[in-house]
This record gives structure tokens, C-alpha cells and sequence, in this order.
């Protein structure tokens, strides 16, 4: 056996000798909490409370962006859009997958102040988790795949009715803060590989999403300006007019594309590290669901 | 062989074994022109949609920390005057999203809702900029300014030596 580590290990050995070139928009302190926003951006101060944002920044075209587009949301937004038809749809699709009540039991399973949940009441506050039946880190939508399939359903992640089953939980949630501790264990590990990705500059532009979102908060590219990163994954899975329910891992997908790199498939590793880091940048936020965003 | 070890091990560490390309979980179909999937959200269903995208990204390392592809380093431009560059075909690249997107970022002239990421290139002309400074700024802004946003447009392919000469002849022409 030890032979055998050893021969494996000097077979392996080649693939750290020279790690390949990148470079990385330079690191500032983030912080696991959305009032990190005021070392970053500033703008916390005015969409804190979604309860009380400033009608007159929503209606001005230079200054509406510093409310990080949570007039987008509930209860500002009390506008009826497609999210609304999802979130039925997604009761719908929980009832019918639940029959038996062992799809409820399947995504409740998780140690969260160690005890047992038993309520979907607080459980989109709480993920990403550490799934020991997974034994990973997974993300709510994942954990939906799989749990689905264990009834001999196909909701793969990032689909139309397994984001509807995603919302119709968020909406469990509804007003309470999301909440992940990332101060230790794999979820400690995950929001540090989830950073280096965050400053990781790839693809046919050499960009990294710190090169907008850190870099150029506040500055327009065209007529879109770029926002806080904090406080973003509370309004997840989101209505978006142009592409329909879009969970967040298919929203990193569109943005591989947009900077110029392929795509990952919803629920790989890179992805829900990235959500684990996004996450925590949202610990503190109410949940807000159904939202749209453009 | 060390790639070889390096995509085993990438197989371990980045993903999911569902994917199709290079990397694993990396969306992409190598009978398809651009290889480059999108996805593609079908309503009321369980089921998602990967359609071809009109940019083939396969190339580039993917947002995983331990893809196997590196990223080109800063590079110098050859760059040989005279210019011989055609500004209206410049004008074109520069609001060309494909290509070189300056718009995007900068002020350009005819143009009513441009970026604020860069410098306004209204008046570029005032800046002095000889054509050969000017020409590696665009190839790869990096040798002078590592922290640059701008894409690197020679050094990664994107504008070839002709597209580069034709913007500066446009910017250069931005009294």
C-alpha cells in the first residue's frame, strides 16, 4: 500500500511542479457579513432596510444603482412578474414530490445548531450546507437534484421547475437573514477557494469578477452600472427578463460566458465555492423572494 | 504527460464528471462550430437546455483554480511604422462588441450612452500618444499598467495587427 502512495504521489508530482500562468485582481478585505459593504462600496447605507429605501434614488437614473437594485424586490416591488407564477408552480411541484413526505425529509436533513430541523422554515438561510449524505458542501438547488431524484424525478439544477421548487423554499424564509458560517471546516475551505476564484482573471478578456465588481463599482459599462457584490444571493433564484428563473450557479454560468470563458455545469465544485463565498457576502440580509431583476 | 496528470488530477478537484469538454463540467460540444454552449432555460420544465453560442471560448481556462490552462503572459508588441491604418474601418472595430467593445468601457464620439470604466477618447488626439505607444496600450496594456482592466487585445488574439493600426489611426484622428 505504501509503495503504491508513493508511486502515485510521484506520478501526480508533474502536475504541481509549474503551476500554469494567471493573474489575480489584487485582494482586499472581505468581509463574511453584508455590512462588509461599507469597507467596499459604501452603498449598505442606503438599501440596509428593504423596508425603507429612498424613493427618489429609485427614480434617478444616475443614483438608483447605489441601492444595489433591491427596489427590484419585495416590498418596494409589489409588481406581479413571472417570478410569481414560478413560486406557484414550484408549491405545486413540492407537493407533488412530497407526497410521501420523504422529499421534505430528505431536505431538511442537515445539523444546523446542532439539532435537527424539521421545518422548511429558516432552511434556505442555511445553505449552502455540508451535506453528510453528499458528503460535500452542496448548495440548495443540489441538494434539490438530489433529493428529487431519490423520488425518481428529474429537476436537474438550474432547470425551470427545480429553481420554482428552490423559490417556492426561499419563500419558507421569507424576511429572515441569511445566515452560513464560514468560519470553519469545509464551508471555511469553500469561501476561501470561492475568493481566489472572485479575483481569478480568465478567458478571452483576462478578467475576473473583482475586476468590475471591486474594481469599478459604481462605473457604467454602457448604460449597466456595476454594483455591490454583497447582499446579492437574499433575492436567488431570481425572475430576469431576458432568460426566466435563473438560480444563482446559472447566473455564474452566464457570466463565464459574458467575460469570455466556458460555461460549468450547475453544481460543479467551482460554482457552489462560489456561492459559499457570495453567500456569506449576504449573511445578515433577509431573504427576498420571488424578485426580478432586468 | 504532465498535462495529461494535470487534467487527471483537474478531474478530481474541479468537477462534476457530467461535463463534456476539456475540463470537467466545462459545457461545451466539440461538433458544434463555436464549441461553446449556453444555457438555455425552458419553462415549466426539469430539464436544461444547452444551445450553441456565437463565441468559441473553448480555449480558455474555465473558473476553476486548478485548470490546467494557463492564461498569456504580458507580452511586447513588434510593432513596425509606418501605421497604415484606416480610421473609419477603426470607428467600426471600437463599436463592434465582438471586437474591440471600446464603447463599452470609454466615450466615444456618435456615441449617446457611453461606458465610464475608462478614459473619454473624445479628444484622444490631446493626449500625445505616439502610434507606437499607442499600439502596444491596445496589444497588451499590461507592460505598463499590470492592473489594468482592459483586455490585453493583441496578446490574447482578439484584434489582429491590422485591427489595432486601423483604431489607432481612429483614435489618433479624435482631435
Amino acid at each position: 500500500m505504501r509503495n503504491l502512495i508513493v508511486v502515485l504521489g510521484l506520478m501526480l508530482a508533474p502536475a504541481w511542479a509549474d503551476e500554469p500562468y494567471k493573474e489575480y485582481t489584487s485582494a482586499e478585505h472581505f468581509e463574511p457579513h453584508v455590512s462588509g459593504d461599507l469597507q467596499l462600496t459604501g452603498t449598505y447605507r442606503y438599501w440596509k432596510d428593504p423596508a425603507k429605501l429612498d424613493l427618489r434614488l429609485a427614480g434617478h437614473p444616475d443614483d438608483s444603482w447605489k441601492l444595489n437594485w433591491k427596489h427590484m424586490d419585495y416590498p418596494f416591488n409589489k409588481e406581479m412578474h413571472a417570478g410569481h407564477l414560478a413560486l406557484d408552480r414550484g408549491l405545486t411541484l413540492f407537493k407533488k414530490l412530497n407526497r410521501s413526505g420523504t422529499f421534505k425529509n430528505c431536505l431538511v436533513m442537515y445539523r444546523l445548531n446542532g439539532k435537527y430541523e424539521t421545518s422548511l422554515r429558516g432552511l434556505r438561510t442555511a445553505f449552502p450546507a455540508y451535506r453528510t449524505d453528499l458528503g460535500r458542501v452542496a448548495g440548495l438547488e443540489e441538494v434539490i437534484e438530489h433529493c428529487a431524484a431519490l423520488e425518481g424525478e428529474v429537476l436537474q439544477n438550474g432547470s425551470h421547475d427545480n429553481s420554482a421548487v428552490s423559490l417556492y423554499v426561499a419563500s419558507q424564509s421569507l424576511g429572515m437573514p441569511i445566515q452560513i458560517d464560514v468560519s470553519s471546516g469545509p464551508l471555511r475551505e469553500a469561501w476561501k477557494r470561492g475568493e481566489r476564484l472572485y479575483h481569478q482573471k480568465i478567458g478571452r478578456n483576462n478578467m475576473s469578477c473583482a475586476s468590475c465588481h471591486v474594481e469599478r463599482v459604481g462605473q457604467s459599462l454602457r448604460a449597466t452600472v456595476v454594483t455591490s457584490p454583497y447582499g446579492d444571493v437574499a433575492h436567488y433564484p431570481v425572475y430576469r427578463d431576458r432568460f426566466g428563473i435563473t438560480s444563482l450557479h446559472i447566473r455564474f454560468a452566464q457570466c463565464s460566458l459574458e467575460l469570455g470563458f466556458n460555461a460549468l455545469k450547475p453544481g460543479s465544485p467551482a460554482y457552489t465555492d462560489m456561492e459559499v463565498f457570495m453567500t456569506a457576502l449576504t449573511n445578515g440580509y433577509p431573504v427576498s423572494v420571488p424578485s426580478e431583476r432586468p | 504527460m504532465h498535462t495529461i496528470w494535470r487534467v487527471i488530477l483537474v478531474a478530481f478537484l474541479c468537477g462534476s464528471p457530467l461535463g463534456y469538454g476539456y475540463t470537467p463540467g466545462e459545457m461545451m460540444d466539440p461538433k458544434i462550430p463555436t464549441k461553446t454552449l449556453m444555457p438555455k432555460i425552458k419553462v415549466d420544465s426539469g430539464l436544461l437546455e444547452w444551445v450553441p453560442y456565437s463565441v468559441d471560448l473553448s480555449p480558455w481556462p474555465t473558473l476553476c483554480v486548478d485548470d490546467p490552462r494557463p492564461m498569456p503572459r504580458p507580452k511586447k508588441a513588434q510593432y513596425v511604422g509606418p501605421l497604415r491604418g484606416d480610421a473609419v474601418r477603426g470607428k467600426a472595430i471600437a463599436m463592434d462588441t465582438q471586437r474591440g467593445n471600446c464603447v463599452t468601457c470609454h466615450a466615444i464620439p456618435g456615441e449617446e450612452w457611453p461606458g465610464t470604466f475608462g478614459r473619454d477618447l473624445r479628444h484622444y488626439k490631446q493626449m500625445r500618444m505616439s502610434d507606437a505607444d499607442l499600439y502596444q496600450q491596445i496589444y497588451d496594456v499590461r507592460t505598463s499598467a499590470p492592473r489594468a482592466v482592459m483586455p490585453p487585445f493583441g496578446a490574447l488574439g482578439i484584434l489582429s495587427d491590422q485591427d489595432i493600426r486601423d483604431v489607432v489611426a481612429y483614435l489618433q484622428s479624435l482631435e
